[in-house]
C-alpha cells in the first residue's frame, strides 16, 4: 500500500472492476489480428428480449464457422444502445475508437440505425441495417450503409398482390396511417401500388404515433364502406388498432397490414382477434431454402426455438458480410462493401443480390394470414405462410444520390 | 352530419372510461392533496386481474369486480405502510415515494407476466356492433359507458348519501376540521386512497379488451386522467366526470377535421383552459 493509500494493484483492481480495462484488452486483440464486429441492440428495459434474440442469430452465424474468418479468430462485442439514437451513436463511437470495430448490425429501429449510420459513413464502417425506413437506401444512402429489410415498396405492393389475389372482388381500399416517417414511406408506396392491382382508395387518417383510441378512425372508416381497411402503422399502435377493430365483429371487410408487427408480437392478441388477418413479413421460419432449412435446425438444436425476425436478421447479415470478405479476402471494410455492393448469394430468402447503387438487400417479403382459433395446432402456430413477392422499389422513386 | 353524431356517441363511451379513470385521481388529489403518480400502475394492476381472473374462467363481471378489488386492496396497502408514515414530511417525499411505487409495481408485473402484452376477447353478448343506421357501435363500447356511468353514480351515492361519503367530502373540504370532530382522518385517507385505486383497478378492467394491457399501459392513460383532473377543478369530484366526457367527445370530433391533432388537442385545451380559468371548468381552489 502506498503512502496516500492506493496501490498498483488496487487501481488494476479498481479498473477491471469498472470495466476500463476491457476496451484495451479488445484493442489488443484486434492488434494481434484478431477482427472485432459488434452487435448493437436493445439489452436492456420492457424491450431487452430483442437484444437476446437477435444475439441468437448472431451466435449461429459465428458458430457455423467456428468463430474464425480468413484465419482470423472472430470477436462479437456486444453493446445496448437502449433503443436511443443517442446512445446507439456513442456506443459506436467508443466501439470505433476502443476496438477497431469496423463491421456492425443493429437495432430494428430505424430512427437508431439511421442515427448510426452518418457515423458509418464518417467512419468507413460497413453497416448492415434492419430498420423499415427506405431512407437507408434512399435519401440517406451511402458507401457502407446496407439494408436487410424489404423495401417499404415491395413490403406494400407484395401486400397488395395478396389481397388482390385472394379477394379478386375487392375494390376499396381505406388507410390508416401512423403519422412520422415510416408511416409515410408505407402511404407513399400504397398510394403507387393500388392503383396497378386495380384498387381504389377510398379514404386515408393519419393518427398520432402512441394513439391508444382507434374507434373513431373505424368510425369514419367504415362510413364509406370500404373492402379492405389497410393499417400503415406497426408495433403497439396496430395491436391497439386491431383489438378495437375486432369489437365490431366486421365480416365481410379484409383487414391487411403490409409491415405492422413480426409474428410473435401477435402473441399479445387473442386467436379471435387476428383470425383472418393479412400481415406482411420480412421472415418466416418456413421459408423452403436450403440456407433459411439449415438455420431453423441450427436454431432449433441450440435453442430450442423456431427463428423470428430478429434471428433471422442478425445470422443472415453476419453470414453475408462473412461470405464478402472470404470473396473480398479482405477484412478491411472498404474492399469489404466494395465485395458487397452487386453481390449475388443464397441467403435465407433463396437467391439474393444486393443493389450497388443504393445497397438495399433485393429480396423476397412474405405474407402470411393468421389463423383461426380452431385451426391452431399449439400457441406457435399463428399464421400460414401464403405468398411472397420480390417487386423492387421503381428506380424513379429511389432518392439515393449515389452513381 | 352522421358522422358527428357517430363520433359524439363514440366520445360520449371514450370519455365515460376517462372519468372512471379521472375520478379516481380527483378522490385521491382531494384527500390527499398528492397527485397520484401510481395511478397509472393501479390501472395497469386492475386489467392484469382482470385477465387473470378471466383466464382461469370466473365471469367477466366477476373479473371486474376483481379488478377493483385488487387494485383498491393494493391501494390500501400503498396508503396504510407508505403516505401514511410520510404525511409529516414533505410533499416531494410523497410524490417520490408514489413515483417509485409505480415503477416496482411496473417492474413486478414484468416479473410475472414478461413483457409481452395480453388482451382478452369480451364475452360474446359484448361482442360485434349494432347498426344504428348513421353508425356500426361496437357492443362493448355501449358497456363500458354503462359499466363507467354506474360505477360513478355508485361512488355518487357513496360520497353522497353514506356517512363514510360525507366524512370524505368534509376530509376534501376542511381536513382540520374533521380530525376536531374525531373523526379518524388517518382510516379515511386509507379509505378514500383504496376507493381512488379501486377506480383505476375498475378503469384498467374495462378497457382490457380495448387496449389490452402491459406493464407500462396505464402510463398514456394516466396522462390522459391528470388531464381530465385539472381540467375538470382540482377537488372538484364531478369535475372530474364532466372533463372526462368533455376530452373524450373532443378527441372524437377532432379526428373529422385534424385526425393527426386528436392526441395533441386534448394537451392544447387543458392549457388555454388554465390560461383563462387556472380553477379549471369546475374548481372551486
Amino acid at each position: 500500500m502506498t503512502p496516500s493509500g492506493f496501490s498498483r494493484r488496487s487501481v488494476l483492481q479498481a479498473l477491471a472492476a469498472s470495466g476500463c480495462v476491457a476496451p484495451g484488452f479488445a484493442w489488443a486483440q484486434a492488434a494481434a489480428g484478431d477482427l472485432n464486429i459488434a452487435l448493437l441492440s436493445q439489452n436492456s428495459g420492457n424491450f431487452a428480449t430483442h437484444g437476446e434474440v437477435v444475439f441468437k442469430g448472431a451466435t449461429i452465424a459465428l458458430e457455423e464457422r467456428g468463430h474464425t474468418i480468413l484465419g482470423r479468430k472472430i470477436n462479437l462485442l456486444r453493446r445496448d444502445d437502449e433503443g436511443k439514437p443517442a446512445i446507439g451513436v456513442r456506443r459506436l463511437t467508443e466501439l470505433v475508437e476502443t476496438s477497431q470495430v469496423k463491421f456492425f448490425i443493429g437495432n430494428a429501429s430505424s430512427a437508431v440505425g439511421l442515427a448510426e449510420s452518418e457515423i458509418a459513413a464518417r467512419e468507413k464502417i460497413v453497416q448492415y441495417a434492419g430498420g423499415g425506413s427506405d431512407e437507408f437506401t434512399g435519401a440517406r444512402c451511402n458507401p457502407y450503409t446496407f439494408q436487410w429489410s424489404a423495401s417499404p415498396y415491395t413490403a406494400s405492393s407484395t401486400t397488395l398482390e395478396y389481397v388482390r389475389k385472394a379477394h379478386p372482388n375487392a375494390k376499396r381500399v381505406y388507410t390508416l396511417t401512423v403519422d412520422y416517417a415510416f408511416g409515410h414511406s408505407l402511404l407513399k408506396y400504397t398510394r403507387e401500388a393500388a392503383p396497378e392491382l386495380g384498387f381504389e382508395l377510398a379514404g386515408n387518417d393519419m393518427h398520432p404515433l402512441g394513439e391508444r383510441q382507434y374507434t373513431q378512425y373505424f368510425n369514419k372508416a367504415l362510413a364509406v364502406k370500404p373492402d379492405v381497411i389497410l393499417l400503415l402503422t406497426a408495433g403497439s399502435d396496430f395491436l391497439a388498432a386491431v383489438r378495437q377493430l375486432s369489437s365490431y365483429g366486421l365480416k365481410k371487410v379484409i383487414v391487411a397490414a403490409p409491415w405492422a408487427a413480426e409474428l410473435d408480437e401477435l402473441k399479445e392478441l387473442t386467436p379471435q382477434m387476428r383470425a383472418g388477418l393479412i400481415l406482411g413479413l420480412n421472415y418466416h421460419s418456413s421459408i423452403n431454402t436450403p440456407v433459411n432449412k439449415a438455420f431453423v435446425a441450427a436454431a432449433a438444436k441450440r435453442y430450442q426455438m423456431l427463428p423470428t425476425y430478429a434471428m433471422a436478421y442478425a445470422y443472415d447479415t453476419f453470414r453475408t458480410i462473412f461470405l464478402a470478405m472470404e470473396k473480398a479476402k479482405s477484412v478491411d471494410s472498404t474492399a469489404v462493401a466494395r465485395v458487397m455492393e452487386g453481390m449475388q448469394l443464397d441467403s435465407v430468402h433463396g437467391p439474393t443480390s444486393i443493389d450497388a447503387r443504393t445497397h438495399q438487400t433485393n429480396r423476397p417479403y412474405y405474407v402470411c394470414l393468421c389463423k383461426q382459433p380452431d385451426a391452431q395446432k399449439n400457441d406457435q402456430d399463428i399464421a400460414d405462410l401464403v405468398f411472397q413477392g420480390d417487386k423492387p422499389q421503381p428506380a424513379a422513386l429511389n432518392q439515393c444520390s449515389r452513381t | 352530419m352522421n358522422l358527428v353524431a357517430a363520433q359524439i356517441v363514440n366520445g360520449l363511451a371514450i370519455g365515460m372510461l376517462y372519468a372512471v379513470m379521472a375520478l379516481g385521481l380527483s378522490i385521491i388529489k382531494g384527500l390527499l392533496n398528492v397527485p397520484n403518480f401510481a395511478h397509472g400502475a393501479l390501472f395497469a394492476v386492475g386489467a392484469y386481474v382482470c385477465y387473470t381472473l378471466s383466464t382461469i374462467g370466473a365471469p367477466f363481471a366477476v373479473a371486474l369486480i376483481g379488478a377493483f378489488s385488487g387494485a383498491a386492496l393494493l391501494g390500501f396497502l400503498i396508503e396504510r405502510f407508505g403516505i401514511a408514515n410520510l404525511t409529516g414530511g414533505s410533499y416531494l417525499l410523497q410524490v417520490l415515494f408514489l413515483f417509485g411505487t409505480a415503477l416496482v409495481i411496473e417492474q413486478i408485473l414484468v416479473l410475472i407476466y414478461g413483457t409481452t402484452g395480453v388482451s382478452l376477447v369480451p364475452p360474446a353478448m359484448l361482442g360485434g356492433a349494432m347498426d344504428l343506421g348513421f353508425m356500426f357501435l361496437p357492443r362493448y363500447l355501449v358497456f363500458c359507458a354503462l359499466v363507467g356511468a354506474f360505477s360513478i353514480v355508485a361512488v355518487w351515492l357513496l360520497i353522497e348519501k353514506t356517512r363514510i361519503g360525507s366524512s370524505i367530502r368534509a376530509g376534501i373540504e376542511r381536513r382540520e376540521m374533521v380530525q376536531c370532530l374525531g373523526i379518524d382522518i388517518g382510516t379515511l385517507l386509507t379509505l378514500g386512497f383504496a376507493l381512488g385505486a379501486g377506480m383505476a383497478g375498475l378503469a384498467g378492467g374495462i378497457a382490457l379488451p380495448l387496449l389490452g394491457a402491459n406493464a407500462t399501459s396505464g402510463n398514456d392513460m394516466m396522462a390522459i386522467a391528470f388531464v381530465v383532473l385539472v381540467l375538470g377543478g382540482l377537488g372538484s369530484l364531478y369535475g372530474a366526470v364532466a372533463a372526462g366526457i368533455l376530452i373524450g367527445v373532443a378527441q372524437s370530433l377532432t379526428t373529422l377535421v385534424a385526425p393527426s391533432a386528436s392526441t395533441l388537442l386534448i394537451y392544447v385545451i387543458m392549457t388555454v383552459v388554465l390560461l383563462i380559468g387556472p380553477k379549471g371548468l369546475f374548481g372551486e381552489r
